[in-house]
């Protein structure tokens, strides 16, 4: 079951393409698209930088979940670090700090290779991807986050069988580390428990609904390079279920629900990479490729509930 | 399309509060086996059609090393004959019209390991049926249709499951009989997002999970009859929430059930298994259920009650009562960009009827809400009803003169006595371990099904529409 370990960057690149080519077999549609740029041995793994994609960012689903395909990982906070191994890889303490979940050993060294077949938090355990955002603080002490939700589905608007796995080794980061004010479009947000209104900045929250940091990542590939220089121009966002034509891809539209245990008035937060309108996340996909690809083409194809994530397993209700 | 008609609130966190019911402190109870009740399961089919593959007979693992290989090559029609052994897999099933079936249930075992997610998971596949087998240690669910339709699951045992035993969810036509499931820390049984479900679960067993029976937002011709929910830390819920469709859960019928002893403390349970510990019926949010002939004895807080279920992270807020006939794919949802503050589902329009209830902490029946604005239902208005039961208290007092089922009420006080569910919280019971539902008891070896495991498979369309006027209340189980 678990994915083969590869020993060198070209071997996991030819995963990529392997993986990509398996799995658009069945849909003719996004992969076809773009199978000619990574049919070659060798995928670049880095996108020369430029302007930045889907400045507007997502068309998200809101409301209550059911009513299209998806799949949900729920993934335990695994541990904390001044790592990134998508901005700063191989450069320990260069970032700020950062909440990790998934594959359980990440740090700054890690690669694709590192991670593939190792232990996770997550419950399903083919999902050996990490996960991260920048640590919550709350005057000034470090909030320790309780768990992700990670909905896996296809974009409002964008054919269920086009989404392709995305591939292994992709890099992608939602929302702008930078930003000092609030960010546009909807790419981040805070919220309470399940609620999917998205506030720019954190909300009161009751005790059984704490405060959630939502983030959605770009569902649009360019079908060629799994980061960029700007870690923004190799992926984009959909628009009204399209893909731009630079990125013609359909990935899975990744939406992670960030738990926090916070609620109530009284709190002064902020984030590690500044204030509260810093909020980003970001997505290493180490995940096994065979697991992947079974459940995009088993529940996001099909377009049938294969998970929730629902309040029913959030902090105790009516504690507070 | 939908009028919008439910009220928005703020509440405090601490007002919320008030939906546990008192926890008691005692132990697990009685462990009889409880195999009392009548197996009364029926199906409604006919002989596979004459189209390609039927009653073609795959063997595994003499055909096929894999069930998954097995049911892969399976057609319209085919049998899928599992022999015994242990099997480690996770089968997800798009074959549709098939039978899956064990040749002894206590000696094929799907086995997760704490590794896999789903023993079998049925996915947008109709005509599905599972029988004679065992499916445990699944860090997901023992067995689980989703978006499937004409589905039975027999004979089934589940137990040690991260999260449902059987499970079904926007699954329709469907009938789970003489099966088990236990362990779980949600639910042994599961039937969510249906309307109208036209779902029967028959004569099966569900013990040690957080919950026996839960149903998000389902109902309609969904009948849980003839079955004993025991040692959970609730028996029997239906409820409802706006984090799924459909809502709110409805017109359920539960009658002729052996609950007791659902006071579970050492167990697993999901947080909100803990809210609704030490009750055996507790409706929850859902309305206009039918309740009777149920034996309900030993629980630390009521024997039956209706109770609310505040959300307060609501999506949206209850459907006017012109809705409630729509069935759930007709319905639009809401769009989502409305911040509600809090809905208060409120359990109404139940009917408690002709039950036997003894043995009850704090009342053997029960109907209270929670009212902090004058806008509120007060317990008076909720329109719940109780006849013919056997009990010896209620919350309020005198409930069956207070709210009879036919004819008008005494006119008397619905506060004397109620549930004042604004201070029962403050006793809510320990948070288990997460993993605690690995080391649940392993259940005894359980009926394996009857008849010729190599008979053909039968095409299953729906559930017989069980006559339920003809279920009694069942016998009390020996100690």
């Amino acid at each position: 079951m678990r994915a083969l370990r590869t020993r060198t960057a070209a071997l996991a690149l030819a995963l990529v393409a392997g993986g990509f080519a398996g799995c658009s077999s069945d849909d003719g549609g996004g992969g076809a698209s773009a199978g000619g740029t990574v049919d070659g041995d060798v995928v670049a793994v880095t996108a020369p930088a430029g302007p930045p994609s889907g400045a507007e960012g997502p068309s998200r689903h809101v409301g209550p979940q059911g009513r299209v395909g998806q799949f949900v990982v729920h993934c335990t906070y695994s541990h904390s670090g001044a790592h990134d191994p998508i901005v700063h890889p191989g450069h320990e303490g260069r970032s700020h700090l950062h909440d990790f979940y998934g594959a359980t050993e990440v740090d700054s060294h890690s690669v694709v290779d590192s991670l593939l077949g190792e232990e996770t938090t997550c419950d399903k355990s083919p999902d050996t991807a990490s996960y991260w955002q920048p640590t919550l603080y709350d005057h000034g002490e470090i909030v320790e986050p309780t768990a992700i939700d990670a909905y896996y589905r296809a974009a409002p608007g964008v054919s269920p069988t086009e989404v392709v796995p995305f591939p292994l080794g992709i890099a992608l980061i939602a929302g702008d580390q930078t930003a000092s004010e609030p960010q546009p479009g909807e790419a981040v947000g805070w919220a309470c428990g399940s609620r999917t209104v998205l506030h720019e900045e954190p909300p009161e929250c009751p005790a059984s609904a704490p405060l959630h940091l939502i983030l959605t990542f770009q569902d649009c590939w360019d079908g060629e390079h799994l980061g960029s220089a700007d870690h923004q121009s190799h992926a984009a966002y959909s628009a009204d279920g399209t893909c731009p034509s630079t990125h013609p891809v359909h990935l899975p539209q990744l939406t992670v629900s960030v738990a926090f245990p916070i609620s109530g008035d009284g709190h002064d937060l902020s984030l590690a990479s500044g204030n509260v309108y810093s909020a980003h996340g970001d997505f290493l996909n180490a995940w096994d490729p065979d697991g992947l690809r079974r459940e995009v083409e088993q529940c996001i194809h099909r377009d049938v509930v294969c998970d929730l994530a629902s309040n029913r397993g959030e902090e105790p209700l009516f504690t507070g | 399309m939908t009028q919008r008609t439910g009220r928005i609130r703020k509440w405090s966190v601490s007002a919320l509060a008030a939906i546990a019911l008192l926890s008691g402190a005692v132990g697990c109870g009685s462990d009889d086996d409880g195999d009392d009740a009548a197996s009364s399961t029926t199906t409604s089919g006919t002989e596979a059609p004459d189209s390609g593959g039927e009653g073609t007979l795959i063997r595994v693992p003499q055909d096929h090393d894999t069930i998954q290989a097995a049911v892969d090559a399976a057609s319209e029609g085919s049998v899928v004959l599992v022999d015994a052994g242990t099997y480690e897999e996770a089968v997800d099933v798009t074959t549709p019209d098939i039978t899956i079936r064990g040749v002894d249930r206590n000696e094929v075992i799907l086995d997760g390991g704490f590794e896999l997610e789903n023993g079998i998971r049925v996915l947008d596949t109709d005509g599905v049926v599972v029988e004679n087998m065992t499916a445990r240690n699944y860090l997901s669910n023992g067995f689980f249709w989703t978006g499937s339709d004409r589905f039975r699951g027999s004979y089934l045992t589940a137990y040690r499951n991260g999260d449902y035993g059987i499970y079904a969810f926007d699954a329709y036509h469907g009938q789970f009989d003489n099966s088990y499931g236990g362990g779980s820390p949600d639910a042994g049984f599961y039937v969510g997002q249906c309307y109208s479900c036209d779902v029967v679960i028959d004569n099966v067993i569900a013990e040690y999970n957080g919950l026996g029976y839960s149903g998000t937002n389902s109902g309609g011709d969904l009948y849980i009859i003839n079955s004993t929910f025991r040692n959970n830390r609730a028996g029997i819920v239906p409820n409802s929430g706006s984090y799924e469709l459909c809502y709110p859960g409805r017109s359920n019928t539960i009658v002729g059930n052996i609950v007791h002893d659902n006071n579970m403390l050492d167990g697993p349970g999901i947080d909100v298994s803990l809210i609704a510990q030490g009750n055996g019926i507790l409706l929850a949010g859902s309305i206009n259920n039918v309740v009777e002939r149920n034996l309900v004895f030993n629980h630390d807080r009521t024997g039956i009650a209706a109770v609310p279920f505040p959300e307060e992270d609501a999506s949206d807020v209850p459907p006017p009562e012109s809705d409630l006939e729509i069935p759930c794919d007709e319905i639009d949802p809401p769009s989502g960009d409305e911040e509600i503050e809090l809905v208060l589902w409120n359990a109404t329009g139940n009917r408690f009827v002709g039950n036997v209830i003894e043995s009850s902490g704090l009342a053997d029946m029960a109907s209270a809400t929670l009212a902090f604005t004058e806008d509120d239902l007060v317990t008076a208005e909720l329109n719940n009803c109780f006849s013919g039961n056997t009990f010896t208290s209620t919350a309020p007092v005198d409930l069956e003169l207070l709210a009879p089922c036919d004819g008008e009420g005494n006119g008397g006080d619905f506060t004397d006595g109620e549930l004042n569910l604004g201070v029962l919280i403050a006793d809510l019971p320990p948070t288990p371990d997460k993993d605690s539902y690995k080391t649940t008891p392993e259940p005894p070896a359980q009926e394996t099904m009857p008849g010729d495991v190599e008979a053909p498979h039968v095409h299953f369309e729906a559930p017989e529409k069980p006559d339920v006027d003809a279920i009694t209340v069942p016998a009390k189980p020996s100690p």
